[in-house]
């Protein structure tokens, strides 16, 4: 295994498979009963997701006096959380539609599972808005509508454009999802005998019928997708880092943001992605299908990706001494030596350091020692936006107002509610939809396609 | 019962998809139009091999597209330029490069919405739940691991032993008709059906009654009425706090409200007349003001015109005309006398208009009373 | 095992093009000199637009070929040898840097700051002339050692058919890459950025690096498309290849647009006077027009002239395309650098003619130099087989 055959294509799939046991082995899981393993895993998330429930409650009662927030550290939490889901959820479009236009065949195994995160992960940002809006129910303000008052919404206010942002990137995951997912509808709505089941999977097919005529404009629907989808993908996280960048805070308002965030979401996307499959691989004996070349490819990313953030660090340290402005200087003087500078250190040691350790192929491809690492890329990036919102905000441009922010007990346990609320969905989507696309799947097992006959 | 139903199509299915691309590329020379091929996945090259057009998707995509960003574009000018134009971080009312996001946003989403909408219900026809080739073991084959070709009945060209034959030729592994179902042919779609209409109806009352519940009653429970329940006197609000045991209160003595100087020549008109002055000079804003005032307060019976031009001429006391001698030669001060205490019949303005807006309706009495009596200097 | 099969016969290119690039050459080269006569200024900030430019051409050359090693990428392997001849202008790049260390002082104004500017004094222990040649000759050589070994590698694997060329290439491609990053970003800082020393943007680099991928792309499909056309490749390039090469073309162009308009927008919407000054300094004059005008050039026109299939596989419409993107890289390049020099308005002469024409005829010949001496298709390449079936 030491030399790689540079004749020859990469397999996408491990070993041989006929095309009806891959759809055996991708309906699997929703052709059984759930076992006990998923309802322990189950009550675990819900556990998460109770004690979020609860922080919420805590949160809504009493007000949001409850959490750490103080006076120059107005944003907190809320703001970070969001702007880790949201990363999170990055990973998902890369893979369905960037990795989609460059050809990458090796996406088919992960690809479905990725979009399904990326929607639930952005369900799980979207709540700490509608939570920081103190009156989340009357959230409907926020979308431009004709009213008697005559009052509307700004659209010069970056916050306005993550609506925008985060409410097309959902809604156009999700038709991009749907989309990939008729055909496997379709293909269970065939398979299965049980009557409710068969009527779902009906309506929800659409009665597709795997005509060519078909496929030809679904297969440009695709492309036009993934072609919307990608712009969109960077779009959306940069957006995110307009809330920030459009203001005049030191440490905020620096033009590298919109790539260095876009980076920094797909980074700690991948982390996210690759840390489910590996548990999701094992547990329905994916193997095959998640293959270990796969892995290798995903960390792959992930140092490209880490190592673009590393080099925004450097450049946004180097530029703030460049410019020689006073309150740079000292914004970043500050965060790698000032108050929070453990902050910054796990951020650093977590996000450029350790996925260095990618650059080695046996640890690339030692599926434990890259789990741990992608653990560390997700804390890593989680500090990484508490470093930029609290340490700019805690010592702003007036020493007399400087404080200390500490989170509180609530805090967390929205933080954790968080977890708890994502992989929730995560379960339920294993056992309710197929977690591989079987039709993309199919496509790629040797022999699958025509054979070059017309040059 | 065989005979009684009716033919869809001839399906022949194979075990590669080398051979179901040439029975494909066969069939066209064939000259077979209506005749479609089945895979569980797309294939390389199948375009080609049926010679199909290439997808107008991407028009609908370009169209959708170009006109979500012009829309966007054109609504938030109109917004934030006309209809309610407020200055915000010294930018323009109309600050192009802070639209682009939105605009792009919207782009994108009006396209992505429009194209998969178009290519399911527009070009496919779907959702189709009742057609021929499903629930058939054709079906089932081509949805899991082999491929399949179809011509159906209504070819020009369709004659069933040619058809068998030309199957068995490209190397068909299995050949079977496939017919229609009675139900597919007879079920026709009612819109008056009672199942419909009944969905319809619990649908109405659910919607209704839940939009009604939660607009009338549920914004009103806690915790969502804590914005409007708050710990102070809203007015006309009783309290214990004051041994009136009233919630509002007088204001303290000597308060003036803002716009209303209190008038100091009450029941002296011809005082009033000596020392006021008006202190608004006549310009474009101060009649614009006062017309608009004198058109509200005073026209009812003093007229537009001001010669007593109202619906009350000819009652009793007739309302007077302001163009007569003895108000041409009254000073301002003896007008303003007038509006603040009234004469005669006339009530008191003084709650109706602020100072100010005396002043500027006294302007506009004396343009009024020029123009019923212009001179030849006017003209220049 | 499938490399033998492959049969290639070398073919010389027609003697016409080296005399047009020899004519381009010494044509430019007059002009240059000329302009170095009577107006050595502002020939000396034409001449960082030509360096700057055939360092993206080259660098970026070299980075293309780099990461097809690194990505795996079989369908760019057939034509894989454009890229290494390309980034062989890195060779040259000497050359236009001369004239510009001799004339450090002239150009850049932190060589000799105000008293009174703190600023810029404060700078001075990155900003120093000699710092700054000891940088550009640092980039220069790590560009140059990288282009000789993996070059020499990849022309070695003509003959030997070794497998192992190829990871090794791999793994110097690997080391490669991040070494790119921040040296192109430092030589934009260096040669674009501190043209106004007191300017500052974190993205610039970034941004060089957007015209730089195109820059490269444009040069490598005009070439490709060229010689293909004319027969020059193994059984003829595919269409399907010209189609990745119109997307990656409009890929970048969108890139480039995104990361300008971010720089745009973020100072634009804070608006805060230590960086606002340098977009003012673009709006003065008849600045204005060259300002809106880079939004056409280099995105709306690239832009809807790719947008469409046909426009990426049609070689006419292509090279069109390709060309103009060139031509893009230029002007923004003229946007970046000139208003420093000619602060009220643009300006246009014989002067700015000299060098482009020079780089064109320099390339040209670099190009016919190297494929004389070399394969134009890299034969002894594992992935040529399957570079050449390639179909999407």
């Amino acid at each position: 295994m030491s030399a790689v055959d540079y004749t020859k294509e990469l397999p996408v799939l491990e070993g041989k498979h006929s095309l009806r046991e891959l759809d055996d082995l991708i309906a699997k899981p929703l052709e059984i009963k759930p076992d006990k393993k998923f309802y322990i895993a189950l009550s675990i998330t819900l556990s998460m997701l109770g004690l979020g429930i609860f922080g919420l409650g805590l949160t809504f009662y009493y007000g949001i006096g409850m959490w750490g927030n103080n006076n120059p550290v107005g944003w907190a939490f809320d703001i970070i959380n969001f702007v880790f889901w949201v990363g999170i959820g990055h990973a998902g479009t890369l893979i369905s539609a960037i990795l989609f236009l460059f050809r990458q065949k090796w996406r088919t195994g992960i690809a479905r599972f990725a979009e399904g995160m990326t929607i639930f992960a952005v369900m799980t940002a979207a709540l700490f808005p509608l939570i920081h809006v103190g009156r989340p129910w009357l959230a409907g303000y926020l979308f431009p509508y004709p009213n008697q008052h005559s009052i509307w919404v700004h659209f010069s206010s970056p916050l306005l454009w993550d609506v925008f942002a985060v409410g097309t990137y959902f809604t156009v995951s999700l038709i991009f999802w749907y989309v990939g997912l008729i055909p496997d509808f379709a293909t269970m709505r065939e398979r299965t005998s049980h009557k409710i089941k068969k009527i779902t999977y009906s309506i929800f097919s659409l009665g597709w019928r795997f005509s060519n005529r078909h496929w030809q404009h679904y297969e440009m629907v695709y492309l036009i997708l993934a072609g919307f989808a990608t712009p969109l993908v960077l779009s959306v996280h940069t957006i995110v880092s307009f809330d920030f960048a459009v203001s005049i805070m030191p440490g905020w308002h620096t033009t590298i943001f919109p790539p260095y965030f876009v980076a920094g979401a797909v980074f700690s996307g991948f982390a996210m992605v690759q840390n489910v499959l590996i548990v999701i691989r094992k547990v329905f004996n994916y193997e095959q299908i998640i293959t270990i070349d796969t892995l290798d490819k995903m960390n792959k990313i992930m140092l490209v990706t880490g190592s673009m953030v590393g080099y925004a660090y450097m450049m946004e340290f180097f530029i703030a001494w460049y410019s020689g402005v006073e309150a740079e200087r000292f914004t970043f003087f500050n965060r790698a030596l000032g108050p929070y500078a453990w902050a910054y250190w796990i951020m650093v040691t977590c996000n450029v350091v350790s996925p260095q350790l990618f650059w080695f192929k046996k640890i690339r491809r030692t599926i434990p020692v890259m789990f741990v690492i992608a653990v560390f890329v997700n804390i890593g990036m989680w500090f990484e936006r508490f470093v930029i919102v609290v340490t700019s905000l805690s010592r702003d441009f007036l020493p007399s107002s400087w404080a200390y922010y500490k989170p509180t007990l609530v805090d967390g346990a929205i933080l954790i509610g968080s977890f708890g609320f994502f992989f929730t969905w995560i379960l339920l989507f294993t056992k309710a939809l197929p977690v591989v696309s079987m039709a993309e799947a199919k496509a790629v097992v040797d022999g699958a396609q025509p054979s070059h006959k017309d040059h | 019962m065989m005979n009684e139903k009716i033919l869809y199509s001839y399906t022949g299915i194979f075990n590669t998809p080398d051979e179901v691309k040439h029975a494909a590329e066969e069939a066209l020379k064939h000259g077979y139009k209506k005749y479609d091929v089945h895979t569980p996945y797309p294939l390389h090259g199948m375009n080609k091999a049926m010679n199909l057009p290439a997808s107008k998707l991407g028009y609908v995509a370009l169209v959708f597209g170009l006109s979500g960003a012009l829309a966007a574009m054109l609504t938030m000018w109109w917004i934030a330029a006309v209809d309610y134009p407020i200055v915000t971080g010294g930018k323009p009312f109309f600050a192009f490069p802070a639209y682009v996001p939105v605009a792009f946003e919207v782009t994108v989403l009006s396209a992505s919405i429009a194209t998969v909408l178009a290519m399911l219900f527009f070009f496919f026809k779907l959702p189709n739940n009742s057609h021929p080739l499903h629930a058939t073991s054709y079906m089932k084959k081509v949805s899991t691991d082999k491929y399949g070709i179809s011509i159906q009945a209504e070819d020009p060209k369709f004659d069933e032993t040619s058809i068998i034959k030309f199957l068995e030729g490209v190397g068909a592994v299995e050949i079977n008709a496939v017919y229609w179902e009675e139900e597919e042919i007879t079920h026709q779609h009612k819109i008056l059906e009672p199942k419909f209409l009944t969905f319809l109806f619990f649908a109405a009352v659910i919607t209704s009654g839940v939009t009604y519940f939660t607009l009338n009653k549920l914004l009103f429970m806690q915790p969502f009425s804590w914005m409007m329940e708050q710990q102070k006197l809203s007015v006309q609000q009783k309290s214990v706090l004051f041994p009136d045991g009233f919630g509002m209160r007088q204001p303290v003595n000597g308060t003036i409200a803002r716009g209303y100087l209190p008038y100091e020549f009450k029941g002296q008109p011809d005082v009033a007349e000596e020392r006021l002055i008006n202190p608004i000079p006549i310009s474009k804003e101060s009649l614009q003001l006062g017309q608009q005032k004198y058109d509200i307060y005073c026209s009812m019976c003093h007229g537009y015109q001001g010669e007593g031009d109202s619906r009350l001429r000819g009652q009793f006391p007739n309302p007077p005309s302001l163009h007569s001698e003895k108000v041409k030669t009254w000073k301002d001060g003896r007008i303003f006398a007038v509006i603040t205490e009234g004469q005669n019949v006339m009530p008191s303005y003084a709650a109706q208009l602020k100072n100010d807006e005396r002043w500027a309706v006294i302007n506009y009495i004396r343009a009024l009373q020029r123009a019923l009596d212009a001179k030849e200097s006017d003209l220049q | 095992m499938s490399s033998s099969s492959i049969e290639y016969q070398k073919k010389d290119l027609p003697a016409k093009i080296k005399t047009i690039g020899l004519a381009l050459f010494i044509v430019g080269l007059i002009l240059v000199v000329l302009g170095y006569v009577v107006n050595p200024e502002r020939s000396a900030y034409n001449n960082i637009i030509a360096f700057t430019f055939l360092a993206s051409v080259g660098i970026g050359s070299l980075f293309f070929v780099a990461v097809e090693y690194l990505a795996g990428a079989v369908w760019s392997t057939p034509f894989r040898r454009v890229g290494e001849f390309l980034s062989s202008s890195i060779v040259i790049l000497p050359l236009l840097l001369i004239p510009l260390l001799l004339n450090v002082n002239n150009i850049f104004h932190w060589t000799h700051p105000a008293p009174a500017d703190k600023s810029l004094i404060d700078k001075a222990p990155y900003l120093n002339v000699n710092f700054f040649i000891v940088r550009i000759v640092a980039f220069w050589l790590i560009w140059f050692l990288f282009y000789y070994f993996i070059t020499k590698n990849s022309r070695r694997q003509d003959q030997t058919k070794d497998q192992l060329i190829t990871r090794t290439n791999t793994k110097i491609s690997a080391v490669f890459v991040p070494l790119f990053a921040l040296t192109i970003s430092f030589t934009a800082i260096d040669w674009l950025m501190s043209l106004e020393p007191h300017w500052f943007s974190t993205i610039f680099g970034v941004y060089y690096f957007s015209g730089t991928v195109l820059a490269a792309l444009a040069s490598g499909t005009v070439f490709i498309i060229l010689l293909n056309e004319r027969g020059y490749f193994v059984k003829g390039i595919h269409t399907d290849s010209y189609y990745s090469l119109g997307a990656l073309l409009f890929a970048f162009t969108n890139f480039w647009a995104y990361i300008a308009f971010s720089q745009f927008l973020l100072i634009w919407y804070a608006n805060l006077p230590e960086e606002t000054f340098w977009f003012l300094q673009r709006w003065e004059g008849s600045w204005k027009f060259v300002s809106v005008g880079l939004i056409l050039v280099r995105f709306v026109v690239p832009y809807f002239g790719l947008l469409s299939q046909p426009s990426k596989m049609e070689p006419k419409r292509l090279i069109t395309m390709a060309s103009w993107i060139l031509f893009a890289h230029y002007y923004d390049l003229y946007w970046l650098v000139m208003p420093n020099f000619s602060k009220e308005g643009a300006l246009f002469g014989w002067i700015e003619l000299g060098f482009p024409i020079l780089i064109a005829g320099l390339v040209i010949l670099v190009f016919v130099y190297n494929a004389k001496k070399q394969n134009l298709v890299p034969i002894g390449d594992p992935k040529l087989k399957r570079g050449i079936d390639f179909r999407l």
